[in-house]
């Protein structure tokens, strides 16, 4: 029984996994306060991942567009930045970061982005004395890698232009990746619990944000300039995701000497633990009591279902690299065999990446093909050539008609979830998430064995 | 009679789209078309039908003129004469709005 | 005050040019909000891209056609799960989108062999499909690749297939509405008149500016079925790719969105002759008045006031009951451009309902035309808006509920007023006289939502709670 990896034979897109570069650049700026991106490119690449934001989250958020119309296009649109860039400032008094985010269209007409801030920084100047404002460069042509890289590029740049080597601090940079408001609520509880004083990168904790009676707006972004500024000078960094945040946490190391882990990302029991051992190691903080039962009581949950239900059945999982790779490991905790996983771009490090050797190397009692530059073509096609057979599907809703025609039940994770309300605010990370995915898995597929009358008379005495 | 065109003129602009096609000519037509015809209705006569276009004005003006009886109980008193003398201000007061005066920079495009 | 500079615009004043407000005693001839113009960066206008008015509201729809996509992967993403639009054989224009995934190396070396391989790729995995759109987008645009000679090359290695290209990158016009206007015209230019629709009446249509949102189509179909007039090609709310290349055999147009497919229809009147009739398809009032409309022009008026009677008979107590509880409701109209002038006259007329504020992302000055003259005074027309405005205009107009899209509806739940999907629907479909009856109880519905009065209550306040109790 074996792994193997192979990447997508198909030139085209059937159904893309993921969207471009720049969705990833605006995603991480809107976990940053006091900041509205600037997108440098046509009016779809913002108003669109606006769209989608608001479709997963059902929130709002501000995200600002060059309005690159066709003069731009052919003249080059770099004097539009500087207008955004004035507008915004006059506009939104309170505002203090503007990442500003390319596109395909900006980035083959070749804006000089960098000079055009310098520009900017004049105007502002001139303008606005006595006022901050950080302009950040953000190169995300949509042409090269997707969201996930975008992500990284956006994560990594805004740390680049803002992290300021000051006094040590003591504080611990999370970089959780593309993660949904209820992981970093885990997160900050694990923290809490160990006594450590962390920052996370990005914090989108309130994009779970309450209807309140003075109707104030409270959707946005928790991490600060000056959070962002002290990554220079944290104890330590712990990125929990490989691909999404991680070379940040690089740069931080090889700038500041800032020590890094990579630790898996924390889906599942086993990689949880490392998360908290790494947390310990890298702060000298115990592991305390708390925590012990926290992973007791997900165990306790989790033991009630994987060989029973759980054990046996054959899993597809696509959406972000690192969720996949750890939703595959947590699936094999609970007896689950994820036999088809996919990647939604061609970055070449998927092939090289250490958890997908191990996955190679592990003495697997099933196959497992793992397929890179993947569209959700891969998937439907496997079902409806009957090369693959499928108990479960896990991913995100843009799958959802997969899933749907194919009659399989399916577990929404990742980003987007907008078929299924309110999955953003409950943890898929660490002993929490581990329990309450299982138990949405087990959930879905019980209603699944009633719906089409599958053994249903098993859960009469469950 | 101005009063009266006033309450026709009022109808056409909250019910008839007809009077803001997209250019100079597709307007002018329409107005002329369809007030035409709403006066052959009004006076009692068959309007002339013979073209598809015609048919499409006297589809419009045949709901109009309808309107125009329940809603205005002058009109169905009035003479042909007083008839082609209102619906004439109508379209002089139509023209003036969505041809003449009208700040619509796409009206005069020679291309659709 | 015709033209008005909001407090959020001081540091933007052309914007000025763009909100009226329409006040008794003016002569609204003197005023019309510059519409179609380009957007100020920086201001969270909620514009998107021509690609998207092209792909997204049109060719899209159609439900037996690949949608290909030249260009990154995104472009084919966004427009994908982002519309309401079914279709009798399965939902194919929902479940599927195409990319030609376009990366660097394209860029440099150009990206035509990349499609010609896509598009191969696209009819070999789903063989029963025959026709295709073929899009370009900004990057293939600003890199000139000559996606019509990989078409050819294309339609002559497979002789069963039919393609039509649109080359209409994001970044082209100044909004979605540009988009519109290179399908119309492209359409009409190269695929109406290729295929000769079997006939089966002697009264036929085509019906334009629909696109099936949650069913809107199946309700108007019904509509003629009963006429016994024959729907040549709906443009293109369930329609197929064939359908729309027949149509000009129609003895009419009948147009109910004239902002995204009024083009279509001036050409098939310039070209072949077939008349254009404009309706509302939305509100009692006015389907019954495009009924017979459209009736008239065939003969047909007695079938039609029969079916107007029946339908009337069977929806208009259900409307009245919603009229009853709905009049005096003030509603805001956020939405894309036509919705703003079909919409304010009809919920006035059927509903009691005000409208006090519209704003219409992509319209031009020809919408504003029509919606001034059929709005109330003292009321908001706004184009282009922008997010501070939003606000602004808000706190001004004090709407009950707004129809608007999900995004701004999310928004607006933090300001205590419910919102109804003015794009989607929340649930339709809402055109015809059992559309406006679900349009009522969605309204009805969010103007009785508990959950506001809720949210108004501060639970520290001692007398808002005895308020309460009392009330």
């Amino acid at each position: 029984m074996t792994c193997t990896i192979e990447s997508k034979e198909r030139g085209g897109i059937i159904n893309p996994m993921y969207t471009c570069q720049p969705a990833g650049g605006q995603y991480a700026s809107i976990g940053v306060k006091d900041c509205i991106p600037l997108v440098h490119g046509g009016q779809g690449c913002t108003m669109f991942v606006r769209l989608l934001f608001a479709q997963h989250f059902k929130e709002n958020f501000a995200v600002a567009s060059s309005s690159v119309h066709e003069e731009a296009a052919v003249f080059g649109g770099t004097k539009r930045i500087v207008e955004g860039v004035e507008v915004l400032a006059r506009r939104y008094p309170e505002l203090r970061v503007i990442p500003i985010i390319t596109t395909c269209s900006t980035e083959v007409i070749g804006d000089d982005i960098e000079g055009t801030i310098t520009a900017c920084y004049k105007m502002l100047a001139k303008e606005f004395p006595g006022r901050t404002i950080h302009l950040v460069p953000v190169h995300t042509p949509s042409f090269k890698g997707s969201q996930v890289s975008g992500y990284d590029e956006a994560v990594k740049s805004l740390v680049k232009t803002l992290a300021k080597k000051e006094q040590p601090a003591g504080k611990l940079n999370v970089f959780p990746g593309w993660v949904n408001p209820g992981d970093v609520a885990e997160l900050k509880f694990y923290l809490d619990e160990m006594g450590v004083d962390g920052t996370i990168l990005m914090d989108t904790g309130r994009f779970d944000s309450p209807m309140l009676p003075d109707k104030s707006l409270q959707t946005e972004g928790s991490t600060t300039v000056e959070d962002l500024q002290g990554t220079a000078n944290a104890i330590g960094s712990i990125a929990l995701a490989r691909y999404e945040g991680a070379g940040a946490a690089d740069y931080l190391k090889n700038e500041f000497g800032v020590p890094c882990i990579h630790s898996p990302t924390a889906y599942g029991i086993a990689n949880t633990d490392t998360l908290l051992r790494n947390i310990s190691q890298l702060t000298g903080k115990p592991i305390p009591e708390s925590l012990v039962w926290e992973r007791g009581r997900a165990l306790n949950a989790l033991t009630d279902l994987a060989h029973m239900f759980f054990a046996d059945k054959k899993v597809a999982i696509f959406g972000h690299p690192d969720m996949v790779i750890g939703l595959a490991q947590f699936c094999m905790e609970v007896e689950m065999k994820p036999v088809l996983l996919l990647f939604g771009d061609d970055n070449g490090r998927y092939k090289r990446d250490p958890r997908v050797a191990e996955l190679k190397k592990a003495n697997l009692d099933f196959d497992m093909e793992i397929v890179c530059n993947a569209d959700l073509w891969e998937l439907e096609r496997r079902i409806k050539e009957k090369t693959i057979e499928l108990d479960l599907i896990m991913g995100h809703s843009k799958g959802r008609y997969i899933a749907i025609d194919a009659n399989i039940p399916m577990v929404r994770v990742g980003f987007p979830t907008f078929d299924r309300a309110g999955l953003q605010r409950h943890p898929t990370i660490g002993y929490r998430g581990a329990m309450q995915l299982g138990e949405t898995i087990a959930n879905t597929l019980f209603a699944h064995m009633e719906y089409t009358k599958d053994r249903e008379w098993i859960l009469n005495t469950w | 009679m101005g009063s009266k065109v006033d309450d026709l003129f009022d109808y056409v602009q909250e019910r008839c789209l007809w009077q803001f096609h997209s250019r100079t000519w597709d307007r002018s037509e329409n107005i002329d078309g369809i007030i035409g015809k709403a006066i052959d209705l009004l006076a009692g006569r068959e309007p002339a039908a013979d073209t598809p276009a015609e048919r499409c004005f006297v589809a419009d003006a045949k709901v109009m003129v309808a309107d125009f009886r329940s809603r205005f109980p002058w009109i169905r008193e009035a003479s042909e004469t007083e008839v082609t003398e209102v619906l004439g201000g109508l379209r002089d007061r139509l023209t003036d709005l969505a041809i003449t005066r009208s700040r619509n920079h796409e009206l005069t495009h020679t291309l659709y | 005050m015709p033209m008005v500079l909001l407090e959020c615009d001081q540091d933007i004043p052309e914007r000025e040019r763009h909100i009226y407000f329409k006040a008794p005693g003016e002569d609204s001839r003197d005023y019309l909000p510059a519409a179609n113009a380009p957007t100020i960066p920086g201001t969270l206008s909620e514009r998107g891209c021509s690609f998207c008015g092209a792909k997204l509201v049109i060719g899209g729809v159609l439900k037996d056609t690949i949608q290909m996509i030249h260009g990154p992967l995104g472009c084919a993403y966004d427009t994908w799960h982002t519309k309401r639009y079914p279709s009798d054989n399965g939902h194919f224009q929902l479940k599927y989108s195409w990319s030609t995934d376009m990366k660097e190396s394209h860029i440099v070396f150009g990206g035509e062999k990349r499609l010609e391989k896509c598009m191969h790729e696209a009819f070999d995995a789903m063989p029963e499909i025959k026709r295709m759109v073929v899009y370009t987008t900004c990057p293939t645009a600003l890199i000139g690749d000559d996606v019509k000679a990989v078409v050819k090359k294309v339609t002559a290695a497979r002789t069963d297939v039919d393609i039509f290209t649109v080359e209409c990158p994001g970044f082209a016009g100044v909004s979605q509405s540009k988009g519109h206007h290179v399908l119309n015209i492209g359409w009409v230019s190269e695929k109406v008149g290729t295929v000769e629709p079997e006939i089966t009446s002697e009264y036929t249509i085509n019906f334009i500016g629909d696109y099936n949102i949650q069913g809107d189509t199946d309700v108007l179909q019904r509509y003629w079925d009963r006429l016994g007039i024959q729907v040549i090609a709906h443009f293109t709310g369930n329609s197929t790719y064939d359908a729309c290349r027949s149509m000009h055999r129609a003895k009419l147009n009948v147009v109910n969105c004239a902002r995204s497919a009024g083009y279509i229809a001036n050409e098939l009147k310039r070209l072949y002759g077939i008349p254009r009739l404009d309706i509302d398809s939305w509100g009692f009032n006015y389907m019954a008045e495009a009924i017979r409309k459209v009736a008239s022009f065939f003969g047909l008026e007695e079938k039609a006031e029969e079916l107007i009677a029946e339908e009337t008979a069977k929806w208009k107590p259900q409307l009245d009951w919603y009229k009853e509880r709905l009049q005096g409701k003030k509603m805001a109209i956020w939405t894309g451009g036509p919705r703003l002038w079909h919409w304010t006259k009809a919920v006035e007329d059927d509903l009691g309902v005000e409208v006090v504020a519209m704003s219409s992302k992509f319209g031009h000055e020809e919408d504003f035309e029509k919606v001034i003259a059929r709005g109330r005074n003292g009321t908001y027309y706004i184009d282009d808006p922008n997010e501070l405005e939003f606000f602004e205009i808000m706190d001004k107009a004090k709407p009950d509920i707004i129809f608007t899209g999900p995004r701004v509806g999310d928004l607006v739940k933090k300001l205590h007023i419910p919102y109804v999907n003015g794009h989607a629907y929340h649930n339709g479909p809402y055109m015809g006289f059992e559309g406006f009856v679900n349009m009522a109880r969605d309204m009805y519905n969010a103007t009785h939502n508990p959950l506001f009065r809720l949210a108004a209550i501060d639970i520290r306040d001692d007398r808002a709670l005895l308020v309460e109790e009392a009330a």
